[in-house]
């Protein structure tokens, strides 16, 4: 009897074992079958999908923390083709709320090829458009009706600016490509931007630590005051009016860092319709005048002449210069600005009466290699290395160059014949109000990323005179303005500035009849806050630059120092000697 | 011979050492089905964790949309051209350099500017992994064993 449960049992066992080999044998079997891998393709259908993320594009603060460019939800309107219920009702609904034609949404809907999914139909939807879309499609399925099914929309971000045209010229655009054009959005671009990463996005919830965190673009702070900014802005179109000059540029800088507070120029655009660059602009170069565009600044130029002939020992304040109206160099005939002769004159009479003659005088006497060696210091001909997209270099004709000829260092010394930026020259006067130090003029203030902050420090540019010739330059430069009671001029505040009136190169010699007035000056003259240069290109009511750039300086200097809080000077020094 | 004797005297009954047998391999397969019940609960857990990790990385891309729209509106509600004309119709108007005062304040300091302070560290939230992703089995015992199988 035992025996025979046990012969049972053992063949309950083996029944038993073969059922498991079996199917362990088909399992086995089918994994390694022809169909498997099929079944496995059809598997990885569903266990995730390619997704490109976008990193949101950093936001561009002014440094005061308001926002300069930031970002807001777009959308792309397409059908979903297999969800395809009615393509003439939604051919008619998208048609309506999206401006497009009923014939072009239906040829989209119902001409296309096998293997598509899925149609875009528009692409950067207004929000708005898209929630009354929406509403609409929510209506009708509250009441049962599905010929809208298919409609789709897929949310992504567009730049936006609400300052519209402020500071457009500094801060650049970007077009729907997602790159940056011009100014900060070009010279940033890969910072603010960040990486787009495209990854598998598995289904399978065990892996969803697998999907990578894709930063968003790093945040930046300029350092423009944006108060500074929309005053200086609106000083300037002011100004073109008053004057009837064709554009003009006004920057604003800190001497002692190189912090871009302002900086205007003309035309500007509004950025939330980049389309308009093409209609404003010719070339690159004019979209932004200070950094983009070099030009002949004309006697600006002289306080770095006198600078170096004062530094180079050439000349002290005080030596006297006979002018007689006119000077011979290089078989050329130099002639002042109004052909007068002004006698004798000291160096501050010099410069006060901007006169040519004497920066010929000054310029030979210290003769090629002495007056270029301090203009390349100045940083002339080279790029001041703004952080701003395109920057110009500018020229500056060395002995050497094929088109360089003697007379050049008679016409150099006042302006004439050398191109520079705007930037490049305040760089170059920054020393001036800086104990003879440039710096180095940069618009981003800091970098905002992953909750820390980097502070870009100041850079030392050079240091082509010394801290005695910086303040003498000062002083003779204050008392030059005081004296010919200047319209620069700002009351409660010594200022020291250069006028410059330059006539304009064409390809046919200088244009008479049309000019560039210009005017870089900085104060308090003791301790130097501000630094601004003017330019205004062809004014039509004054050639001179005394009658046009010297007023407007007075204007935006006032407006910088109620902005930036300078009291004036009587205030300020009883304010620190208590 | 003496020795078989004594062996076959104590030598257990067959039926007692099938049983013995059969109760070890019956432990070992509570055992494995104990071991395989856990897993699966660990497992389910994860997944359901996983899940609300997919769902809430969903809700944080709307949500960082949303901020930004909404920084982008608060630009354009604050936007140079706005605040000016609030000012106007307020009946403020520029302040014209005559008409300030300069007072010296002691110890005053020019505050920081706010956007300069208020940087998140968003990699800080990354951080927060569930601990479903990290522990191992043996770990998330002794884990269970110090709570007293407290959730």
């Amino acid at each position: 009897m035992r025996q025979q449960y046990a012969i049972r049992s053992l063949f309950l066992i083996f029944c038993f074992a073969l059922a498991g080999l079996s199917i362990l044998a088909q399992m086995i079997r089918i994994q390694n079958s022809e169909q498997a891998s099929v079944f496995l393709s059809q598997g990885d259908l569903y266990a995730g999908e390619f997704r490109t993320f976008y990193p949101e594009r950093g936001l561009i603060y002014d440094r005061n923390g308001y926002l300069l460019a930031g970002n807001r939800t777009v959308y792309e309107v397409g059908v979903n083709l297999s969800d395809l219920n009615d393509p003439e009702s939604v051919a008619y609904s998208l048609s309506v709320h999206l401006g497009l034609t009923y014939d072009e949404v239906y040829n989209r809907l119902t001409d296309f090829p096998d293997t598509w999914r899925y149609v875009v139909i528009q692409d950067y939807v207004d929000a708005d458009v898209v929630a009354s879309l929406q509403e609409l499609i929510q209506q009708m399925k509250d009441v049962g009706d599905r010929r809208l099914n298919g409609i789709a929309f897929h949310p992504h971000f567009q730049r936006s600016y609400p300052e519209d045209t402020l500071a457009s010229n500094v801060l650049g655009f970007v077009a729907r490509d997602g790159r940056g054009y011009f100014g900060i959005e070009e010279k940033y671009n890969d910072l603010l931007a960040g990486n787009p990463v495209q990854v598998w996005v598995p289904s399978d919830p065990n892996k969803a630590t697998e999907i990578p965190r894709v930063p968003n673009g790093t945040d930046l702070a300029l350092t423009i005051n944006r108060d500074l900014q929309a005053r200086v802005e609106s000083i300037l179109d002011d100004s073109l009016a008053q004057y009837g000059a064709a554009n003009g540029a006004i920057v604003v800088m800190d001497p002692h860092n190189g912090e871009i507070l302002a900086m205007a120029t003309t035309p500007r655009m509004d950025l939330n319709n980049y389309n308009a660059y093409f209609s404003l602009y010719d070339n690159g170069s004019q979209y932004n005048r200070v950094v983009n565009m070099a030009y002949e600044p004309g006697s600006v130029l002289k306080i770095l002449t006198m600078a170096a002939a004062i530094d180079n020992g050439t000349v002290v304040p005080q030596t006297t210069f006979l002018d007689t109206g006119s000077i011979q160099i290089g078989g050329a005939v130099v002639w002042n600005w109004n052909r007068d002769s002004w006698g004798l004159q000291d160096m501050t009479g010099c410069l006060q009466h901007s006169l040519n003659v004497c920066m010929t005088w000054l310029s030979t006497q210290m003769g090629p290699s002495v007056f270029y060696g301090y203009m390349e210091r100045f940083g002339l001909g080279r790029r001041t290395g703004i952080d701003l997209a395109d920057e110009a270099l500018g020229r500056l004709k060395t002995p050497g160059d094929s088109d360089w000829y003697i007379v050049d260092l008679g016409t150099n010394a006042f302006g004439q014949g050398v191109s520079v930026t705007a930037m490049q020259m305040l760089m170059a006067s920054s020393a001036f109000a800086n104990d003879g130090k440039m710096v180095t003029p940069h618009v981003l203030y800091s970098m905002l990323r992953d909750g820390h902050q980097y502070n870009v420090p100041s850079q030392h540019g050079g240091s082509p005179i010394s801290a005695q010739t910086a303040r003498t330059l000062n002083n003779m430069l204050a008392n030059s303005l005081e004296a010919e009671a200047s319209s620069a001029l700002l009351p409660g505040y010594r200022v020291a500035g250069k006028t410059g009136t330059a006539q304009i190169p064409t390809d046919y010699g200088y244009d008479p009849s049309k000019t560039n007035a210009s005017f870089i000056g900085w104060g308090p003259v003791d301790d130097p806050q501000f630094m601004i240069y003017i330019w205004l290109q062809q004014p039509t009511s004054s050639p001179w630059s005394s009658e046009t750039a010297a007023p407007v300086f007075s204007k935006v200097a006032e407006q910088t120092v109620i902005l930036l809080n300078i009291p004036p000077d009587n205030v300020r020094l009883a304010l620190s000697s208590k | 011979m003496q020795v078989t004797q004594i062996i076959h005297a104590y030598k257990q009954a067959p039926w007692r050492v099938q049983r013995q047998y059969t109760g070890a391999f019956l432990l070992i397969v509570i055992g494995i089905a104990m071991i395989a019940a856990l897993y699966l609960m660990v497992s389910a857990r994860a997944a359901i964790t996983g899940r609300e990790i997919q769902s809430l990385r969903d809700e944080i891309i709307v949500t960082r949309r949303i901020n930004a729209d909404l920084e982008a509106r608060i630009g354009d509600l604050t936007s140079t051209s706005a605040m000016q004309q609030r000012a106007r119709q307020l009946n403020y108007r520029p302040v014209l350099p005559g008409e300030l005062e300069y007072l010296a304040v002691p110890n005053f300091f020019v505050p920081e500017p706010a956007i300069l302070l208020a940087a998140q560290d968003t990699t800080e939230f990354e951080r927060i992994v569930p601990p479903e992703y990290t522990q191992s089995l043996i770990e998330w015992f002794d884990e269970r064993i110090r709570l007293g199988g407290a959730q």
